[in-house]
């Protein structure tokens, strides 16, 4: 398992997008100390990893498609209502290229 | 008499009789949200439910729709039209969502009149009441203010308990609706998984998530299952196992069969909860109910809360990718899009989330996955496993919902004891395994309420109920308020 250091968490904050204060990865750090005892309490169980990983409550069988019904789409104007930065009925951001 | 101190059973009749009409009794419940001082409250609505109000009150009261002109309140993380909706987070201020969640369209064609959206912890990822964009939510109990009402689904739970609604909607990922209503002295429910539609409810990990409730009532609980339960196309989780009608519960608890998981009741200290929990079930047992004490290995209960930490950071790390500031919430700018976005998330999210997010994405990093994420998702398995095996002998486990009252403020737990990992945490066994579960009120300690949860096989709601209800009798804690509670006697 990778080392938890304030530089594994920087970079893992820069993947998700955002920032943090030092004093933020730092309490960060020291919750880690806890979780990781915590996170050890599950590698206790026997046979844990024997098991197959589960990913919903319970089995879910579904044989049914849903009817190809065709519905109105939304306008326009609606979907861009709720955007910071429009213009020309478009969503504007900063030049790619 | 004030009619919002009632049932929706009991609302509904005094319509019926037109001692009431749903105007006053809207008017009244937006006066004591505005009055109402313990944070509960994202938005208050006030014209919108006014004049739907006026126009129900020109048509009949139909006599099959209890909840004809009821005024509710909605946790902030259901999609409502036209109607802000925040998750109480500051990512999403502004946003005004296009659409309705199923459960608010199926409410609204009830007729049921939606007063407001309530506060939670944000985006649902808490457990205190305490990390809203608004702050912290009160518990009502508490005029002092320094008790915890508890999350993720806490301004639900207030509006219940102060009495300003007779139910609220909320949501329930590891127990945000069972554990408050520990805390409140309320009826909180979460049926089975896939039973009532997701569609519309702001995702935090989907593979444990439900649309929950608070009612007063355990009857008005199985009532409001019969209008929100079904499948709905839009929800593909959603299922089509079929619905009863769920207020047909059998009244009687002859030979019903009751585990008390015994490293749970262990765990739990507090000498007068665990005198009232003993309590409570001799008289089941004198109802003709058989209880045992089963034990399960105090690993794998140990093991609940890290597990369910894991995997729903890790599930809200990839959910929430989509909150980016460019499509909907408050626009920051940046000289690159991916600016944007970091500028947006930066602001939007506050530290605390910031640091679950972090905690998720370590989980998931390639060098991790094995011994983190893949290994909480085994150990789900093999927890669900050996609670099936439980409900598979026995009808239903029992056990205080809570180790405490609602705690103090800022009051730091010791997150290895026994009493946080187990007692505090166990409730999300049933979120791992999708299985109908039910907190409601027993008793009271220093003013404060405390509750018993009681859980089933899936899809075994209609039983669980005659089970909340046989407690219900015995405890006579039907209509539990701030409004009442001094003139209910523990029986």
């Amino acid at each position: 398992m990778k080392k938890v250091t304030k530089e594994v968490l920087v970079d893992a904050s820069n993947r998700l997008l955002f920032t943090m204060s030092d004093e933020e990865f730092d309490l960060l750090l020291e919750e880690f100390d806890t979780l990781t005892k915590q996170f050890n309490l599950i590698g206790e169980i026997e046979g844990v990893d024997e098991e197959k990983p589960m990913t919903f409550p319970y089995e879910v069988y579904q044989y049914t498609l849903r009817e190809d019904i065709p519905c109105k789409p939304l306008k326009k104007e609606e979907v861009l209502k709720n955007a910071g930065s429009v213009q020309d009925g478009q969503i504007k951001l900063p030049k790619v290229l | 008499m004030n009619y919002l101190d009632l049932t929706i059973k009991e609302i509904h009749n005094a319509l019926l009789e037109k001692k009431v009409t749903v105007t006053e009794l809207t008017k009244e419940a937006i006066k004591r949200a505005k009055e109402n001082c313990d944070n509960a409250f994202e938005l208050i609505l006030e014209d919108e439910p006014l004049k739907k109000a006026e126009e129900l009150d020109k048509l009949p009261v139909p006599v099959d729709n209890l909840l004809f002109g009821i005024p509710f309140v909605s946790k902030d993380n259901f999609s409502t039209k036209d109607i802000e909706t925040t998750g109480s987070s500051n990512i999403l201020n502004g946003y005004i969502p296009l659409f309705n969640a199923t459960v608010i369209e199926k409410l609204e064609n009830a007729n049921a009149i939606l007063i407001g959206k309530a506060t939670l912890d944000e985006l649902a990822m808490g457990g205190t009441g305490t990390s809203g964009h608004k702050g912290t939510t009160y518990n009502p109990y508490d005029k002092t203010h320094s008790h915890l009402i508890g999350g993720s689904s806490c301004g639900s739970a207030v509006s219940v308990a102060s009495g300003i609604v007779p139910f609220s909607l909320g949501s329930d990922t590891g127990d945000s609706v069972r554990k408050p209503a520990n805390n409140a002295g309320l009826v909180g429910f979460k049926p089975t998984w896939g039973r009532i539609s997701r569609f519309g409810l702001f995702p935090f990990a989907p593979s444990l998530d439900h649309v929950a409730y608070f009612t007063r009532d355990v009857f008005d609980s199985a009532y409001l299952l019969n209008i929100l339960a079904g499948h709905d196309d839009k929800d593909s989780t959603s299922s089509l196992e079929k619905i009863d009608d769920y207020t047909t519960y059998s009244k009687d608890i002859k030979g019903k069969r009751f585990a008390v998981i015994k490293e749970i009741e262990d765990s739990i200290t507090d000498e007068v909860l665990n005198k009232r929990f003993k309590f409570i079930l001799k008289e089941l047992e004198n109802k003709g109910a058989i209880i045992e004490r089963v034990s399960i290995d105090k690993r794998l209960l140990e093991s609940i809360y890290p597990s369910y930490f894991v995997i729903s950071c890790a599930e809200a790390t990839s959910n929430n990718a989509n909150l980016d500031g460019i499509k909907f919430g408050p626009y920051y700018g940046g000289k690159t899009y991916q600016e944007v976005m970091f500028n947006a998330r930066t602001n939007g999210f506050s530290n605390l989330i910031k640091r679950r997010f972090v905690i998720g994405s370590y989980a998931l990093m390639r060098e991790n996955q094995h011994d983190l994420f893949l290994r909480a998702q085994k150990a789900r398995r093999i927890i669900t496993n050996k609670f099936n095996e439980v409900l598979n002998k026995y009808d239903y486990i029992i056990n205080l919902a809570s180790p405490s009252v609602a705690p103090e403020i800022g009051k730091a737990s010791d997150k290895l004891s026994n009493e946080y990992l187990i007692a505090d945490n166990y409730l999300a066994f049933a979120n791992f395994g999708g299985q109908p579960s039910i907190t409601l009120p027993i008793g009271f300690k220093d003013d404060l309420p405390f509750g018993v949860n009681v859980t089933s096989k899936i899809f075994t709601e209609l039983n669980l109920f005659t089970a909340a209800n046989a407690i219900e009798e015995i405890t006579g804690f039907s209509n539990l308020s701030v409004n009442n509670y001094k003139n209910k006697e523990e029986k």
